[in-house]
């Protein structure tokens, strides 16, 4: 089992200089704690206009910075909105290969699509093709990594032979994912060799079919490149702490909080009907914090990575049992939680709760 | 997390009565349904909206029709203004305006569920590669080009109207349920918008984003909730 922290960047009102760099440089700070602390991935996603919820508009400066100030951390772009509106595939590739570059080959690279009208109608994107052309980025990609020169003549852009510079370290090319929103999202990622970064929540059951279903889809894929990434992370919140009444209290704090941000936010399918968005929303109530945990003392819903250190590991194991190679954790919502407090948390959850999975993975 | 502006007081004095909270589910056949969506300037996200709701961004105006051929209201067409909010975490509509075509309908409308309906002249028509919603002088659009999609791409949200009802001023939660045997999706144009036509000045919309007609059934069930519209919904919110 892999565990990893996500940047969401979600920034409280009143809007200020003074709040962005606060919620920029604790995150920085966090992240140089996980590199020392062992965790495997710091991931940083790609959103724009999104007040509140996430002001992580160019998560490749942010991973540029991580990768200065860390040694062994893994660099997760997660992930690139592949929609040419937004980030032409040519300077995709090209940033993904000098992140790697300056990284020393520590990057995964994300892909996505957008899930709100915020995003996509403020570069004025056609929800409809969105599916098509991170299908086309993610064909193509790995051959501007690899190949020299590359030519290529698609639907939603075309380039004559050129030679995309540099490559990147690690060879063919640094491993490859889709976020999983929307149910079936997996199927895509399976279908392709590529890895299942999921990014909304479910339950135990639902992700234990979703994982099923990948892992049995993956087996007959047609890999866009020579190298299959096969494995699966769910995205959680993580708040540890010694005290398990303290623990829910805080921790269901940031869940709650981070819930009413996401219920908040313009999902494309409210304003533009299209088959192309089929669901709202990832880690909405109904996914997710609402949802109680059969048994639970503390409300805590089922799933979810907020206790003292054995509910965790017991959570954990769930987790693992089903199938799922890596963990996410969103470690704060809005600087609800101090950041004394979540170095806190991390440190306990590397001390108490990440030695059980490392001991269990080299039996 | 921002929440409405608009003060509670300019809101109630023009807030239908409701004299009773419990009233008959009703279905009407054969409706057809235009919905068109257009964003707003952001400096009317709160503006438009009780401190019990909160906005999206961007703001999004939703004009919704109904033409209605027969029923326990007669023959009727409604116009409805509403801005796209959240009630706690729930994707809502709330009607900040709404012409009728008949006194009766308007009456029922305001008297069941809360609509600030009032009597005037609306029209829905369906032409070969246009859709027409002429709501008398305060709006007129066009929805071009049909395109036939599926009907559960579509999403109608909740509406929340804000009623004087036996409780006080609540937000009344009405919950139509669309079954709809043939969806397009059509090009949105706004040919004119009048806000004060509206009693709803703040609205402004800029930007069309979609729009859909269909044809089928729709249902609107008894009430379930209300909420209070001074504060949010987690602490506001009562059952019927």
């Amino acid at each position: 089992m892999k565990f990893g922290i996500f940047f969401e960047m979600s920034t409280p009102r009143p809007f200020s200089t003074a709040t962005d760099l606060l919620v920029y440089h604790n995150s920085l700070e966090q992240a140089r704690l996980a590199d020392e602390l062992g965790f495997d991935w710091v991931w940083c996603v790609e959103h724009h206009f999104l007040e509140e919820y996430s002001h992580s508009s160019a998560p490749e400066v942010v991973l540029a910075a991580v990768a200065a100030q860390t040694e062994r951390i893994r660099l997760g772009h997660g992930a690139v909105v592949c929609v040419p509106e937004m980030n032409h595939p040519i300077r995709v590739a090209e940033r993904a290969a000098v992140l790697d570059v300056v990284s020393r080959g520590r990057l995964e690279f994300g892909t996505a699509r957008s899930s709100t009208w915020t995003e996509l109608g403020g570069f004025n994107v056609d929800p409809d093709d969105t599916k098509k052309t991170w299908d086309e980025f993610v064909r193509v990609l790995p051959r501007m990594w690899a190949d020299e020169p590359v030519a290529y003549d698609g639907r939603c852009f075309s380039m004559p032979e050129r030679n995309v510079l540099p490559k990147p370290v690690q060879k063919p090319h640094p491993p490859m994912w889709v976020t999983v929103t929307s149910p079936g999202t997996e199927l895509d990622a399976a279908e392709r060799g590529l890895g299942c970064l999921g990014v909304a929540s479910t339950t135990y059951a639902e992700q234990e079919r979703r994982t099923r279903e990948y892992h049995r889809r993956i087996q007959s894929c047609d890999p866009v490149s020579t190298c299959v990434n096969d494995q699966v992370t769910t995205l959680n919140f993580l708040y540890c702490h010694e005290d398990a009444d303290v623990a829910a209290a805080t921790g269901m704090r940031m869940v709650g909080l981070f819930g009413l941000s996401n219920a908040h936010l313009l999902w494309t399918r409210e304003a533009y009907p299209t088959r192309a968005y089929q669901s709202l929303g990832n880690l909405s109530p109904a996914g997710g914090s609402d949802r109680a945990s059969p048994g639970d003392p503390r409300g805590i819903p089922e799933g979810i990575g907020v206790g003292d250190p054995d509910r965790l590991v017991g959570v954990i194991r769930r987790w693992e049992g089903i199938g799922v190679t890596g963990i996410n954790f969103l470690i704060n919502t809005s600087e609800t939680i101090p950041q004394e407090e979540v170095l806190a948390s991390l440190r306990l959850f590397a001390s108490e709760v990440m030695p059980k999975f490392q001991e269990s993975a080299s039996c | 997390m921002l929440s409405g502006t608009a003060s509670l007081d300019e809101l109630a004095a023009r807030a239908p009565n409701m004299p009773a909270l419990d009233v008959d589910a009703v279905a009407f056949e054969d409706v057809e349904v235009m919905q068109a969506a257009y964003e707003m300037d952001y400096s009317t996200r709160e503006v438009c909206l009780p401190p019990g709701l909160h906005p999206t961004t961007p703001p999004l105006m939703v004009v919704l029709a109904w033409k209605v051929p027969d029923g326990p209201f007669g023959a009727f067409t409604m116009a409805q203004v509403r801005v796209s909010c959240r009630s706690g975490v729930r994707p809502r509509g709330f009607v900040a305006g709404c012409l009728v075509s008949t006194e009766r309908a308007a009456a029922e409308l305001r008297s069941r569920w809360g609509f600030p309906a009032r009597p005037g002249p609306v029209r829905l028509d369906r032409f070969y590669d246009a859709v027409v919603l002429d709501a008398g002088p305060g709006l007129h659009i066009s929805g071009l080009d049909p395109d036939p999609m599926g009907a559960g791409d579509v999403q109608y949200t909740v509406t929340t109207t804000l009623a004087d009802t036996p409780r006080g001023l609540r937000l009344v939660q009405v919950e139509p349920d669309y079954e709809l045997r043939r969806v397009e999706r059509i090009r949105p144009r706004l040919d004119h918008f009048d806000a004060s036509a509206w009693d709803a000045p703040a609205l402004a919309p800029r930007h069309p984003v979609s729009a859909t007609i269909g044809v089928g059934t729709l249902s609107v069930p008894k009430l379930r909730f209300v909420s209070r519209p001074d504060i949010m919904a987690f602490e506001g919110t009562e059952t019927v």
